[in-house]
């Protein structure tokens, strides 16, 4: 009946169910599925940044901070809210957020509660093409004038960060109108049903039952179930939400894997001008099935993503730590045909000691005499974060729509794109930017949130822009997977050199990149 | 797909459709089922989910609504109603009482029920409705209306708790049933959303009609509607191409009598006549003095495909507009 996340937080602590005044309950002559649930105006699965964020920005708003409101979640989100870190360790799981991103951040008030000491800006981006060496750089620095402060591309921020400090933003909310059942799964949704004839019909809402996840099992019996007027899917990939809907997405996997990674790097040479300026390197690696980026973190740290191919993206997760790092450094500076050569090296046992000289080593030691090297490749990778060397496959998703009655799909429930942009979580948050405002008109215009003639107006704002930036990522991707020279390499190189020269049309890209 | 279409098509046609298939049933209130043959029944419903239905012919309509809202809501910015003794009312509170004219199938109604706030939810809207009473004369209408408020708990508890009500009955009647309590009943804001045109000229007229309306609003209290101005611009939209043939036209022919669109300086007139009958009681003008501290207030509004409706000023005269007039304190 009473989800147990709730105890040690304040705000999880939800009202005992109870009978509504319109609520007829015909305790004890019926079964439990007859009984009228419990009614919800927001209902959301799924407690990522998505989820949590659309929270916070309906508890911010005056409008809709009285709506009546509900979480689910798998993972105990006690552990999230309680979050700490060594100040030099990082996450391996960290995200670029967009200015505009940010500014919905700051307009919830979520981003007051954010450790910005453990967030980096980064003001300058240098992508490159490995294969040609042609460049794209996005530097705001030169669209600002030398008053004004350098223009930030993005913020890379862990997203243990970001969700701790949207939770902290819904506690201050206060515990009124809001449950949160964290440690819980929704076993199942289905549509509710005329309860009473002297009641509400509620044949149309999406009723769910949830129950503790497994470890929580003992002290919890019968699922809580609950009715929602609008039932969010911010349940990730495999949305339980979208099943319920009966939305179909299309798609494909790419075949690859992101590697990620957290690594210190040395101090950069020479010293960036102005001070404090930071520098995210992007380079494509066409023989190798995607791009290596390297995104900056506080104290000189910064987060590997390198999309590969799952054979590379296994032998670069079986490396040591320091020929994985010489992998790092050479990716960044090798030609590619000495890159697939390192690639190929027999590795190293395990157990031969940190001192004895490394293979990977070795090698980029030599080959890097022999290779000229641009002035645009970022500083020396010297240490991996232990245990912070991971994968996870890429894939694109799009879901056929973003909304049915009732029901309204949000993140990665809606839409998965390639990172390569790093547009993932913006995407997101852009989608709870505009599910709140639509919610809030809704509220003020009288509209029932849950009402298709409302959350059209939800997925007329997103549905083009998230396919948009989807298709570019994937664009890029097939663009940049065409290894060696031939046509397309040179009208690759052509198309970045034309748009590095026509400033108007690389403004307009970066817009829309920042946006 | 067309601008300023005529929007009130599905009054129209399930008025006409029921006064020619059943119209034994048009003032009946009989609801048990058992006196309803099936035949009736799925004609029923086929008519109410067309209604409701958001792709379905009101769709026009559906969207038209939140600007509905929102002119209110400007109304009240200008003019707050006075309440009670209080000439500067508290602002931000949900005290006005709403009477809606010819609400169809719930439209208006329903959505600002939902505004009413409730244990659960005291949030406020710009429109602050603390009741609203709701009437039409088509028995079926008021039954898709109740229906329909259902579906929504909150909707549902307003109606139970009285705070919401659908009433069938024809406004002379609701007049009526006031006199002969002897209570002066009066409410801040009476509303008259795509009513005005429908008015039969045979029974009544629009001044009678806008005469007996303003008797019903307090003083200092609005009297809000929308209608449709008879320019060349609305007949060709709503007579020629809206009733075209499929695919171009969506409306049965028939669906409007471009003769009874009324222009806004007609309702102005209409208005200031009626505030002038309404202050003696009588069909003799009481003068000037009964429009002191009245305000009139017109605003155009036109759809645009895909875009929705969008108030455009000046528009007021060539099609679909608001207006609103308030009864001096």
């Amino acid at each position: 009946m009473r989800p147990v996340a709730c105890s040690a937080l304040r705000l999880c602590v939800r009202s005992r169910c109870r009978p509504g005044t319109f609520v007829v309950q015909r305790r004890g002559f019926v079964s439990k599925l007859d009984q009228a649930p419990e009614i919800y105006d927001v209902v959301c699965v799924g407690g990522g940044p998505a989820g949590l964020g659309l929270l916070a920005a309906l508890r911010a708003s005056s409008a809709t901070s009285k709506l009546r409101v509900a979480l689910v979640e798998t993972q105990d989100l006690r552990k999230a809210r309680t979050w700490n870190s060594a100040p030099h360790e990082f996450s391996n799981r960290v995200s670029s957020l967009t200015p505009s991103s940010v500014s919905f951040l700051q307009r919830i008030g979520a981003w007051d509660y954010l450790d910005t000491n453990r967030a980096q800006n980064y003001q300058e981006m240098k992508v490159w093409d490995g294969e040609t060496g042609s460049r794209l750089s996005f530097d705001w620095s030169m669209e600002t004038s030398p008053f004004e402060d350098l223009r930030t591309v993005a913020t890379m921020t862990e997203n243990v960060n970001l969700v701790r400090s949207l939770l902290l933003r819904i506690e201050k909310s206060g515990d009124e109108n809001l449950s949160i059942f964290g440690n819980s799964t929704v076993s199942s949704i289905e549509n509710g049903i005329n309860y009473h004839p002297d009641g509400p019909n509620l044949s149309a809402w999406p009723v769910l039952s949830i129950s503790p996840t497994q470890q929580q099992q003992q002290q919890q019996q019968q699922p809580s179930r609950i009715a929602a007027r609008l039932l969010v899917g911010a349940d990730g990939i495999n949305s339980p939400v979208r099943r319920f809907a009966d939305i179909n997405t299309d798609g494909w996997d790419y075949g690859r894997q992101g590697v990620v990674a957290t690594l210190a790097l040395s101090e950069p040479d020479p010293t960036p001008f102005p001070l404090g300026t930071r520098t995210a390197f992007q380079r494509f690696l066409p023989s190798l099935g995607g791009p290596i980026a390297l995104l900056p973190l506080p104290n000189n740290h910064a987060t590997l993503v390198w999309s590969t191919t799952p054979e590379n993206a296994a032998y670069l997760k079986s490396l040591a730590p320091k020929a994985f790092i010489a992998m790092v450094n050479a990716a960044f500076r090798l030609e590619m045909a000495d890159l697939k050569y390192m690639m190929r090296m027999e590795r190293q046992s395990s157990t031969s000691a940190a001192d004895t000289e490394d293979l990977h080593e070795s090698e980029l030691v030599w080959r890097l005499q022999h290779t000229p090297l641009p002035s645009h490749i970022p500083p020396m990778v010297t240490s991996v974060q232990e245990g912070s060397v991971a994968s996870f496959p890429l894939r694109f998703r799009h879901a056929s729509t973003y909304v049915s009655p009732r029901v309204a799909l949000v993140g990665d429930a809606a839409h998965v794109v390639h990172p390569l942009a790093g547009q993932g979580l913006n995407l997101g948050l852009g989608d709870v930017a505009s599910l709140s405002n639509t919610i809030e008109y809704a509220v003020t215009h009288g509209m029932d949130v849950g009402d298709i003639l409302t959350l059209e107006r939800y997925s007329a704002e997103r549905y083009g822009v998230n396919a948009k930036i989807g298709g570019v990522c994937d664009m890029l991707h097939k663009l940049y997977n065409v290894p060696g020279q031939g046509p397309v390499t040179w009208a690759r190189s052509l198309g970045v050199e034309a748009i590095e020269r026509l400033p108007l049309v690389k403004a307009f890209l970066m817009r829309n990149a920042e946006s | 797909m067309t601008p300023f279409r005529r929007v009130t098509l599905t009054t129209h046609t399930l008025t006409s459709f029921l006064r020619t298939a059943t119209p034994h049933r048009l003032y009946s209130t009989g609801t048990a089922p058992s006196s309803v043959s099936a035949d009736e029944l799925s004609h029923f419903s086929a008519l109410a989910s067309s209604w409701w239905d958001p792709m379905g012919p009101s769709r026009v309509l559906h969207l038209m609504n939140p600007l509905r809202h929102e002119f209110i809501a400007s109304c009240l910015a200008e003019g707050p109603p006075a309440h009670g003794q209080q000439q500067q009312p508290e602002q931000g509170q949900a005290n006005l009482h709403y009477l809606d004219v010819g609400c169809g199938g719930g439209i208006f109604a329903e959505s600002l029920a939902r505004t009413i706030p409730s244990t659960k939810n005291k949030t406020v809207t710009p429109t602050r409705a603390a009741s609203i009473t709701a009437l039409d004369p088509s028995t079926t209408l008021i039954q898709i209306a109740r229906e329909h408020a259902r579906i929504d708990p909150t909707v549902d508890m307003h109606l139970r708790t009285g705070r919401f009500s659908y009433q069938n009955r024809t406004l002379e009647d609701l007049i009526e049933s006031f006199s002969d309590s002897n209570e002066k009943k009066q409410f801040d804001i009476v509303t008259l959303f795509e009513v005005l045109e429908h008015i039969d000229p045979s029974t009544s007229s629009p001044l009678a009609f806008l005469t007996n309306c303003l008797r019903l609003v307090k003083p200092g209290g609005w009297l809000v509607g929308s209608t449709i101005a008879r320019s060349f611009p609305s007949f060709l939209v709503n007579q020629v191409i809206a009733e075209a043939p499929w695919p171009i036209g969506v409306v049965p022919r028939g669906t409007h009598e471009w003769s009874k669109f009324v222009n806004p300086d007609e309702v102005k007139g209409w208005v200031q006549e009626g505030l002038m009958r309404g202050r003696d009681g009588t069909a003799e003008k009481a003068g000037s003095e009964a429009l002191q501290g009245s305000m009139w207030k017109c605003e155009g509004v036109m759809y645009f495909p895909g875009l929705g409706w969008k108030i455009v000023k000046g528009s007021e005269d060539w099609g679909n507009y608001f207006w609103a007039v308030r009864k001096g304190v």
